[in-house]
């Protein structure tokens, strides 16, 4: 994984703080438990010490514990906060009016993503955004539960049917990126790929054109169709 | 009894006459036999979890491997899921705590022993259900099955049905067996037996049960409405109707991060015990790992949303979700540390229990220590549904259920049989377990952690990097099960022709090594004045008092004589 969305460049910096909490927790156990299976081995007719267990160590031992749980959900918080924080759009991006974040709409289907651009093209399992461009993605699913999943991108959100969910990234350098859907969805499930391909502001909205052109003449053939008698 | 003769007397018959022991077994309600039978069975679906878990593996052993298909990886999933939670680890500890709570408070059987049984039959109930849509249709929705997928539009066939009759039946019995235990030790603590003065294992009895009688109903109602949505056309979890399929995830996320508690719980105060026995001291700070079992009971319960860090559900939500699992580092913190404080400074003999137990302890260590980054919200928007999830689920629960479970089953094995399980296989079997743990689960870590790769899917792809990390699981993953097979070949061995324990091999200060090994139906003849924490060395105490004022009035008579 590279991040490429402000977004992800914090999540990426959590994941190294957890990283090294989680390491702190796993060798002081395992240092602590060998040290004493290993010193105090009992050699023949060797007796116990006897237990000074007294509440100031409890204690100290449960205050520094709290403290550096603490500390974890302190630091969680502000970088939770920062991985939200909505980036607006850079000078190389697309310019929208009033600065508001390009809105697109996710659907997720079995096996299969959909996306609904704002001049109401649509396309099927790839997902065009211009560079440097503050973007929203509105997930909701036709059928069962999925979870849109770029890495490079932007976190996991699940596409629920009911409830729209939102997830939020700015890619920073042209190009393709790949992600998998993560929740079990049925047969299919680990073929369903997502992937974003970015490009320039001016590649984008020649292929909004051509995607609402392509559209437009195949839903005026299905009508000339019907019109003619030939359909239903 | 019988009145000769219309005068009242005593007559002996002699003893009862003698039921065959399945017949006793099937229809007596001793706490000891239905722990027996749970342990028993709880260990056979260990063995079927591992074949599970094997096929699995093999398919994922190579990118885009066609071993399995599918659908049918998708049945080996949902099986496991099953089985490795309700079939095994949750009766696992849930028996040996019903065989041993009552003996360790001195209690000569159960306080509701009928509802124990129901419980025990419930329970195979439910796993005969689950092996017999094996033979049919299985569940395909995975290890929670979660709405809609799991609904009728999606699997149309009755694998979830069946799914939804097995751990609800399931969990009915061990709701049951949780209320007969509190009742038990509430009511049926022998003279003296304060709470106080309660083993720490005991108390784990205590908080389980408690727990379970919460957490159980919530799973039973959300079967329920999933049983009600697939078949009476119900809309609890249909999105576009009136429901939610969050509903489904809440319910079933609160009963499982309360199993997910259950077995730390059990795993770690079976530690405590074997720990304390086997270092020849009281076990550090009591009080303190029984506060901290409680207060992980509560805590890890309420982070249930830690699971839904993903789903629409409002950033205030995820950060209680956090803040109550980032809460638990204190008192899991403190029983590690209070473990570990007991060791230092003791006698210690590192026998079979023992070298099981540091083996759970440090396992779970490192899954609990995975798990702290997962609870993290935004760490958790990148970790959520990769193997590395998985990873560290496996290594706190594998860590506590199988770990722990087998420090648990080594340590009172001698009660439950009268016989002692070999040390020289323990010993190969534990190393063969440990090795085989580090492979398959820690290049989980790497493939889902570094490459994200996303969990419960029947394939993987060559150009994503995660074909060594998969390949490495995967033959870990033999070696884990052999190591595992190896304890489940040592029990079948002992059970007949391991050493004589007698009543108390490991020199233990509860009243359940009071007893004789196996135990009477009764539990005991006798009951002793509990007069502390540590009965039974109060008892050998008194007896070697005893002995040396007694030889010492002997050598007085001599002189005189």
């Amino acid at each position: 994984m590279a991040p490429h969305s402000p977004g992800t460049d914090q999540i990426e910096t959590l994941l190294w703080i957890g990283f090294v909490a989680a390491a702190i927790v796993v060798v002081a156990v395992v240092v602590g438990l060998v040290y004493a299976l290993r010193r105090y081995r009992a050699q023949r007719g060797a007796e116990p010490r006897h237990l000074a267990d007294s509440r100031r160590v409890q204690f100290r031992v449960g205050a520094t514990l709290t403290v550096f749980a603490a500390a974890i959900l302190v630091l969680s918080i502000v970088f939770t906060d920062r991985a939200r924080e909505k980036a607006p759009t850079g000078t190389a991006g697309l310019q929208v009016a009033h600065s508001e974040p390009l809105q697109i709409a996710v659907t997720g289907q079995q096996w299969l993503w959909r996306y609904d651009y704002p001049n109401e093209a649509f396309s099927y399992y790839k997902l065009v955004v211009p560079v440097d461009t503050a973007v929203e993605l509105n997930l909701v699913s036709t059928d069962v539960i999925h979870t849109w999943n770029v890495p490079d991108l932007a976190g996991k959100a699940d596409a629920v049917p009911g409830k729209t969910n939102h997830l939020f990234f700015r890619a920073d350098e042209e190009g393709s990126y790949f992600g998998r859907a993560a929740t079990l969805s049925g047969q299919a499930y680990a073929a369903m790929r997502a992937e974003v391909e970015v490009v320039s502001p001016q590649t984008y909205e020649t292929f909004l054109e051509q995607r609402k052109n392509e559209i437009q003449a195949a839903q005026d053939r299905v009508v000339g169709l019907v019109e003619g008698g030939e359909a239903p | 009894m019988s009145a000769v003769n219309g005068q009242p007397e005593l007559v002996v018959d002699g003893f009862p006459p003698q039921r065959r022991r399945w017949v006793q077994i099937a229809t007596g309600a001793d706490h000891k036999d239905i722990g027996r039978v749970m342990v028993v069975a709880a260990l056979g679906f260990l063995f079927m979890a591992l074949v599970e878990l094997l096929l699995m593996r093999l398919q994922l052993a190579i990118p885009e491997n066609t071993f399995l298909a599918p659908v049918t990886f998708n049945r080996m999933l949902s099986l496991y899921g099953a089985t490795a939670i309700f079939l095994f680890a949750i009766p696992l500890a849930l028996g040996i705590l019903y065989y041993v709570a009552p003996l360790q408070i001195g209690a000569r059987g159960t306080a509701l022993p009928r509802l124990g049984q129901l419980g025990m039959w419930l329970y195979l109930a439910g796993a005969t259900v689950l092996y017999t849509g094996f033979l049919y249709t299985p569940s395909e929705a995975g290890v929670n099955p979660l709405p809609p997928l799991s609904g009728i539009a999606f699997l149309p066939n009755n694998g979830v049905d069946a799914w939804c009759a097995a751990t609800g039946l399931a969990t009915l019995g061990f709701v049951l067996i949780a209320i007969d235990l509190v009742a038990t030790l509430r009511t049926l603590r022998a003279p003296g037996m304060a709470w106080r003065r309660l083993p720490v294992f005991s108390w784990a009895a205590a908080i389980c049960s408690w727990l379970l009688v919460v957490i159980g109903p919530v799973m039973l109602a959300a079967i329920t409405m999933l049983l009600i949505d697939r078949n009476f056309d119900g809309i609890f979890f249909a999105g576009d109707a009136g429901g939610s399929p969050l509903l489904w995830e809440h319910l079933s996320w609160i009963f499982l991060s309360g199993a997910y508690a259950l077995i730390l719980i059990f795993a770690l105060a079976a530690i405590a015990e074997i720990v304390s026995a086997l270092a020849r001291r009281p076990l550090a700070g009591r009080s303190v790992v029984i506060c901290s079992l409680a207060a992980i009971a509560v805590l890890c319960t309420l982070a249930w949303m830690q699971n839904m860090l993903t789903a629409p559900i409002g950033i205030g939500w995820m950060y209680f979700a956090m803040t109550m699992a980032l809460a638990l580092i204190v008192p899991f913190g403190l029983v590690f540390f209070n473990l570990i404080a007991t060791l230092i400074g003791g006698a210690v003999q590192m026998r079979a229990p023992l070298l099981f137990a540091a083996g759970a302890i440090v396992s779970i260590s490192i899954g609990l220590a995975a798990e702290i980054e997962h609870s993290m919200v935004a760490a958790a928007w990148q970790l959520n549904n990769t193997v590395d999830a998985s990873a560290a689920t496996h290594f706190a629960l594998v860590g506590g259920g199988v770990f722990g479970g087998f420090a648990a089953l080594y340590w009172w094995f001698p009660k439950m049989t009268g016989r002692t399980m070999g040390e020289s296989l323990a010993r190969i079997s534990f190393w063969t377990m440990a090795i085989g743990m580090l492979a398959t689960f820690v290049p989980l870590f790497l493939a889902g952690g570094l490459e994200g790769e996303v969990i419960d899917a029947y394939k993987y792809f060559a150009g994503e990097g995660v074909s060594t990390y998969n390949l490495i699981s995967s033959i870990g993953a033999f070696v884990l099960a052999a190591g595992i097979l190896m304890t489940l070949v040592n029990a079948i061995l002992s059970r007949g022709g391991g050493a004589e324990a007698g009543h108390d091999p490991w020199g233990g200060d509860s009243l359940e090594w009071f007893a004789l090994s196996p135990p009477e139906p009764h539990n005991f003849d006798l009951l002793p004045d509990v007069r502390s924490a540590r009965p039974l060395r109060d008892i050998r105490e008194a007896i070697r008092h005893r002995t040396a004022r007694a030889e010492a009035r002997a050598r007085e008579s001599q002189t005189v004589a």
